[in-house]
């Protein structure tokens, strides 16, 4: 608790802005999704074979899951690309059937007889609309809002996925380096958002319970969700881009990458940088490149062969490296030069296990295997040369299927007994952290895995001087360097930023002039 | 002179014709109850009148236009209707809820306000004690005197009342009855009422429309009606 009251305190400004972020990321998707969801209701309450249809579409979007929406959002014009805009569309298409449905809901329950007589006396249809059905409707209507806010709150964490910021910034980080405290730095102000906004609304249907309306009500509701909103925007900060905006993937040594990355750029150029860090996998960080949502970020060269191009993996360094190097130039993207280390996968088991069964090499486990369970990420399991290809080369079975896990959650699933078996970063400092034991790939199975920074090209035409710094950095990380940072991180708690620091310090040449 | 004249109407409801060739006449001031079994077509005859339901042959004509060629708007805020459920807008007090109609047609609050008040002794409720309350705080009796001033809060010539004290206890009944002839003896509106309770029809009404499957098959006055010898005729007249 004591780590958790000092990282706040340290972190007063950021966790204002990323609270800021989140809660208008809920309120605009939430605004919109009504001025969409109630009209449609209301059409939909007035023509029932219309409103088949209708609930059919809004059922359909609220059971993708947020991950893969994003997916189907990002390569899309217009609404698609990574950022604040694609979460508002995905957040929204999931607040609209919670409204929709309290929409119809509330205008199909006013009494028919209220109906007629309304009709009767001469209401225009407009009029019994507004004067009639609304009022009566409304209660229903803030409970639907209600609804959807509170899912918002929810889902809105998953928007830090795809850059867009908010609470979830500090979920998926906390993920990424096993630590509770950044977690809860993210999980408990978003429950607080949730409990609040819950209750302001909750304050706003009683002022629209007919009975209890007062004037003063409406006002105090309509202030404080005015005095929300301002403080979130206020809180925001600027929504101008910076010259430069650096992304990574969501794991720790990408967030690490990331840092080193902006601060070499900051150091050299004095430009201004921004970090759009735990993007949610390969596919997003690449398509935040192609469209201008980010422009650079270390990518591993044998991941871009085969997950990006689609082409089969390969083992020489040098080989991979120009015909990658070829790939990105033709897409309009610039590979830089090597960072110098070699991330590989890693075949990974406890090291209490590896010493029973006397294991050192990944050949030794087929004897062992198949009484273990496996666990992998979802990229290692469905890529080429992931599971099944290294499966296949070394003739081994696990007991059962593999089970699909969060890439985060692997190794401590592993370290808890979970699962025996996974294929981790060769560079994780988690492997020393949790006292696993990573085993030699005696038949190089494994491609080579590069860590070179890509960058779009028009942003090096435009700052020359961002390329000169990033080859300055060519061949100055080893595995064993970028496993004590990962290390520094995961194992001893150090803020990424710090240790990139610290790192950058000593290795010294960096700043110009230098 | 005639109020309201329905010439050979014919209507139906989907693809079921519930009237055939319906003809009858209702004198200004006079009051007319339309009765007949479930199905016999007087839902559907009333609801002619201010068009919630269209003819498909035949016309109606109300101060001898047909309601054609009435703006349905303007016909409805010159006719009363009160149903049996009453149908009081339960987000209104019961002073909005007579109101309605005056502020539809753009009273000033002054009017309006001293409207209601009057509306309000003229149906025996005590307009202090009760212009404040909410529907769902009155007896069903209540809510039937609400709903009666709603419907006569614009002065409207002409009220459809389609089974107004069906849902009340019998001595309600009695009392809301007693009430009715009471406030038409000064009133003189034209009435059509709908009802299946023969009791009630002789009460109330200066005639009785009888229908069976969509024809109204006699039209007199109670005391002739008891002198018929059409067997369909006879049958309900011994239920008075």
């Amino acid at each position: 608790m004591n780590g958790f009251i000092a990282f706040v305190a340290s972190h007063r400004a950021e966790m204002a802005a990323r609270l800021g972020e989140h809660v208008l990321l809920v309120v605009a998707s939430t605004a919109i999704a009504a001025a969409i969801g109630i009209p449609l209701g209301i059409i939909a309450a007035r023509r029932p074979a219309l409103s088949k249809p209708i609930v059919g579409f809004a059922n359909l979007t609220q059971t993708i899951p947020s991950l893969a929406l994003f997916g189907f959002l990002i390569p899309l014009p217009f609404i698609g690309g990574i950022g604040t805009r694609t979460a508002l569309v995905a957040l929204t298409l999931y607040a609209v059937l919670p409204i929709l449905r309290a929409t119809i809901t509330g205008i199909q329950g006013v009494a028919p007889p209220v109906v007629e007589s309304a009709v009767a006396m001469g209401l225009t249809p407009r009029q019994v609309l507004w004067q009639v059905e609304w009022p009566l409707a409304l209660p229903s209507i803030v409970s639907g809002l209600r609804v959807a806010v509170v899912i918002g709150v929810g889902t809105a964490t998953i928007a830090s996925a795809i850059g867009a910021g908010g609470l979830g910034d500090y979920i998926f980080r906390g993920l990424a380096m096993v630590d509770p405290t950044v977690i809860l730095a993210g999980a408990l102000p978003a429950a607080a958002l949730a409990v609040i906004a819950d209750g302001l609304l909750a304050a706003a249907g009683r002022v629209a319970d007919p009975r209890r309306r007062s004037k003063g009500g409406v006002a105090m509701v309509v202030a404080l969700s005015l005095v929300v909103v301002a403080g979130a925007w206020f809180t925001k900060g600027s929504a101008s881009r910076a010259d430069v905006v650096v992304g990574s993937k969501n794991f720790t040594e990408q967030v690490v990458l990331g840092e080193l990355v902006a601060q070499t750029i900051e150091r050299a150029t004095g430009l201004k940088v921004e970090r759009r860090l735990n993007l949610g996998g390969t596919a997003i960080a690449h398509e935040a490149l192609l469209s201008d949502g980010i422009d650079v970020y270390v990518e591993y060269t044998g991941t871009s062969l085969t997950a990006i191009f689609k082409e089969p993996p390969a083992n020489d360094s040098d080989q991979v490296f120009n015909r990658v190097r070829e790939r990105y130039a033709a897409v309009g993207l610039t590979l830089l030069p090597k960072l110098g280390f070699n991330n590989t996968f890693a075949i990974l088991v406890r090291g209490d296990a590896a010493q029973n069964a006397h294991l050192s090499r990944v050949s030794e486990l087929a004897g062992v295997a198949g009484r273990w369970t496996a666990g992998f990420g979802y990229e290692f399991l469905e890529r080429p040369d992931g599971w099944p290809g290294l499966s296949a080369a070394y003739g081994l079975r696990v007991s059962g299927e593999p089970r699909v896990m969060d890439l985060n959650l692997i190794y401590r699933a592993l370290a808890a007994g979970e699962i025996d078996l996974t294929a981790g970063d060769a560079t994780s400092g988690l492997i020393e952290a949790l006292k696993l034991v990573a085993l030699e790939d005696d038949r190089h199975y494994f491609p080579v895995y590069d860590a070179a920074p890509v960058a779009r090209s028009t942003m090096l035409l435009e700052h020359p001087e961002v390329a000169a710094a990033l080859r300055r950095l060519e061949g100055r990380i080893s595995a064993a360097e970028m496993r004590r940072m990962n290390y520094a991180v995961d194992g001893e708690r150090k803020d990424p930023a710090a240790v990139v620091r610290a790192f950058l310090d000593m290795i010294g040449g960096i700043a110009p002039g230098e | 002179m005639t109020a309201i004249q329905f010439s050979d109407v014919s209507a139906s409801r989907g693809s079921r014709g519930v009237l055939h060739d319906v003809s009858l006449a209702v004198a200004a001031g006079e009051v007319v109850a339309l009765v007949g079994r479930s199905g016999s077509g007087k839902t559907t005859l009333l609801r002619l009148v201010n068009r919630l339901l269209e003819q498909d042959r035949g016309s109606v004509l109300v101060d001898g236009r047909d309601t054609r060629e009435w703006d349905p708007i303007e016909l409805r805020r010159r006719t009363g209707y009160v149903i049996q459920d009453v149908g009081l807008f339960p987000h209104l007090t019961v002073a909005a809820n007579v109101a309605t109609v005056p502020r539809l047609l753009g009273w000033d609050a002054a009017r309006v306000g001293a409207r209601v008040g009057e509306l309000l002794t003229l149906v025996g409720l005590d307009a202090n004690a009760y212009a404040a309350r909410w529907p769902d705080e009155l007896s069903g009796g209540q809510r039937q005197r609400v709903g009666l001033a709603r419907a006569l809060a614009a002065d409207p010539p002409v009220l459809l009342m389609d089974e107004p004290f069906g849902a009340l206890d019998p001595i309600t009944r009695a009392e809301l009855h007693g009430e009715f002839l009471q406030l038409q003896k000064t009133l003189r509106r034209t009435v059509l009422i709908v009802t299946h309770d023969m009791a009630e029809a002789w009460a109330l009404a200066d005639r009785i429309a009888i229908l069976h499957e969509g024809r109204i098959i006699a039209c007199d006055t109670p005391a002739r009606l008891a002198e018929s010898t059409d067997p369909r005729v006879m049958e309900l007249v011994k239920h008075r």
